[in-house]
């Protein structure tokens, strides 16, 4: 005889799956630092964004995803084909990976930028109201798709490899791989140059200056347009960037709508640190990819978006303004 | 010479009409005062002036140059600089911060540092707190910062807002006086005061505004000794 506590106990799987958390916990940890750094420097462009104009920029997420077809197609062009990861020397190797790097900043900044002159410039030069900047973005969002759609199709890009995965060493009883450390620390040191930017340079003065006071910053004789363009472009140069490191880890990543739960992650992960608060990305992105992880282990496969909402819903349940609050506007960022 | 002019100049917000066919002269080197009640149109007149609010109809000159429809941020490179009301610190900037917000137009590193030595001598109070953020600093210390923050832009025109608001007694007095010496370090000012015996007390000239309209003007002293005005903004009579 046995009771109906064991008889679940012994059936059916455990609902939460405290094995595989402890198992794989130094693995997911970095791994999450990994996706967590994409959704950082992802999430800069939000955050920046909305500092400044109180926008939520949906589109930047294809934004993103153009730098990634900007990485595929760098790849491509350079020679390199899907199949097998080719044998490369290290200097060549670095040389082709920072030419997508610099291609995909380009060509990511240069959506930015044109996304703001076509989009929502001409909504500010006629003083529209907050929801038509909201819906004019979710628009050119969908349109951005459609663009690659119409042109590549609904499959993504065939992968391209150039990384051949290598450990270098061991954390707990994680390895880890020579692509882990290029993602995270490429990461963090573009995280400290738009940091650096924002808080030690005129230029990021400014943007400083209209995302806490827009006329006053008039009044100091700050050009706003320049500001809010510069904004953008800094914004889709990080988001460039991200996009190679995306591809890296995910070469199949170049797909029309491969951008949309990417970009809501990393909005997600600036709105958890406190959005247009610059620290907080960072810190919002490293979590966000971190518990996602922890949670997948801990629930299942399926649960694993659903576990970074629902933290994030219970941090402003907590702290409506994010981890580090809402920063570009009110404290130092 | 003319240093600026307002030639019937309008200023609407939507349909509401602000300030009607005002005009006023500033002339290079004098204070001028700019009194009325409430609603009056004053600070409205000085954002047009900086190119904050968009005037209907009516021009602006600023040197001999029409700037009526130059961008704001034009018009400080010309020399224009406000303090504007309510004083506006950034507030998540510190102190030397602000200060350089408001030399962010200008190139000349030396003259920055000089004009930054000039307002921490105007303002010892702001020497000592270089690093607190602007947000976290009393109201009388943020008007000194507003009004310092202006000066690092070393103008030709400064524009105040009602630089005594919310100051103490013994506060007020020091600012009316170091008004004084910037004018006489050469700076050109238009005041818009509450305070009205005291404006009037240092301003050379000054004009009265009623209903967004210019209803009387004369010297500083004339207006003092004026019983209408006595009446109605010096709470005598
Ligand atoms: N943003 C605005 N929208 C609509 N009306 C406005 C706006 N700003 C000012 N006004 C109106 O314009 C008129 C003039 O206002 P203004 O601020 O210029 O007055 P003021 O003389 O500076 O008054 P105070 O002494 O109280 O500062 C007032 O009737 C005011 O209600
Ligand atoms: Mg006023």
């Amino acid at each position: 005889m046995i009771s109906s506590a064991q008889y679940l106990a012994q059936d059916s799987e455990p609902w939460i799956n405290t094995d595989t958390f402890i198992n794989l916990f130094w693995a997911n940890t970095i791994g999450g630092l990994e996706y967590g750094s994409i959704y950082a420097l992802v999430a800069l462009g939000y955050t920046l964004v909305y500092g400044v104009l109180k926008l939520l920029n949906f589109a930047h997420s294809e934004v993103f995803i153009y730098g990634a077809y900007a990485t595929w197609f760098t790849f491509f062009l350079l020679g390199f084909r899907p199949g097998p990861t080719p044998e490369l020397p290290v200097g060549e190797l670095i040389a082709y990976l920072v030419l997508a790097v610099i291609v995909a900043m380009l060509v990511s900044g240069t959506t930015a930028l044109v996304l703001e002159r076509v989009a929502y410039r001409p909504l500010r030069n006629r003083g529209a109201p907050r929801l038509a900047f909201l819906i004019t973005a979710i628009g050119a969002s969908l349109i951005l798709q459609q663009i690659l759609f119409l042109w590549r199709g609904s499959n993504p890009e065939q992968a391209i490899r150039l990384l051949r995965p290598e450990t270098l060493f061991n954390v707990g009883s994680a390895s880890v791989q020579n692509l882990t450390v290029i993602i995270v620390v490429a990461s963090v040191l573009m995280w400290i140059v738009a940091d650096t930017f924002v808080n030690r340079t005129r230029f990021g003065r400014g943007i400083r200056a209209v995302a806490q006071d827009p006329d006053t910053a008039m009044l100091m004789g700050v050009n706003k347009e320049r500001i809010i363009m510069l904004t953008f472009v800094v914004g889709g140069l990080l988001a460039g960037a991200a996009a190679v490191f995306y591809m890296m880890k995910i070469p199949q990543g170049a797909q029309y709508n491969g951008g949309f739960l990417l970009g809501l992650k990393a909005f997600a992960a600036a709105v958890l640190g406190g959005i247009g608060n610059l620290r907080g990305a960072l810190l919002g992105g490293l979590l966000l990819g971190i518990i996602e992880n922890h949670g997948q282990a801990l629930f299942g496969g399926e649960w694993r978006d659903v576990v970074a909402f629902v933290v994030l819903v219970l941090v402003l349940m907590f702290r409506p303004t994010g981890i580090l609050g809402e920063s570009l506007g009110k404290a130092r960022v | 010479m003319t240093l600026l002019e307002l030639d019937s100049v309008s200023v609407h917000y939507g349909r509401i009409r602000a300030v009607h066919n005002l005009s006023l002269t500033v002339e290079e080197g004098e204070v001028v005062a700019l009194i009325g009640a409430n609603g009056a149109g004053k600070t409205t007149t000085m954002r047009a002036i900086s190119g904050i609010r968009p005037v209907s109809s009516g021009r602006i000159l600023f040197d001999g140059q029409d700037i009526t429809r130059m961008k704001g941020e034009k018009r400080v490179e010309l020399g224009i600089a406000q303090s504007p009301e309510g004083r506006r610190i950034f507030p998540g900037m510190t102190v030397l911060e602000n200060l350089d917000m408001g030399a962010y137009a200008r190139k000349d590193k030396a003259g920055i540092a000089e004009d930054m030595e000039r307002v921490f001598e105007l303002f010892p109070r702001l020497a000592e707190r270089k690093d607190q953020y602007g947000g976290t600093m009393s109201g009388g210390e943020q008007q000194m910062l507003a009004i310092g923050r202006a000066l690092m832009a070393r103008p030709k025109l400064l524009l105040l807002d009602e630089p005594s608001m919310g100051l103490a007694p013994q506060y007020i007095q020091q600012i009316f006086r170091i008004i004084t010496e910037i004018n006489q370090q050469g700076t050109t000012v238009l005041l818009v005061e509450q305070n009205a015996q005291q404006a009037l007390a240092r301003a050379h000239r000054a004009y009265v505004l009623e209903t967004g309209s210019i209803v009387k003007s004369g010297t500083g002293k004339e207006l003092l000794a004026d019983p209408a005005v006595k009446e109605a903004y010096l709470g005598v009579g």
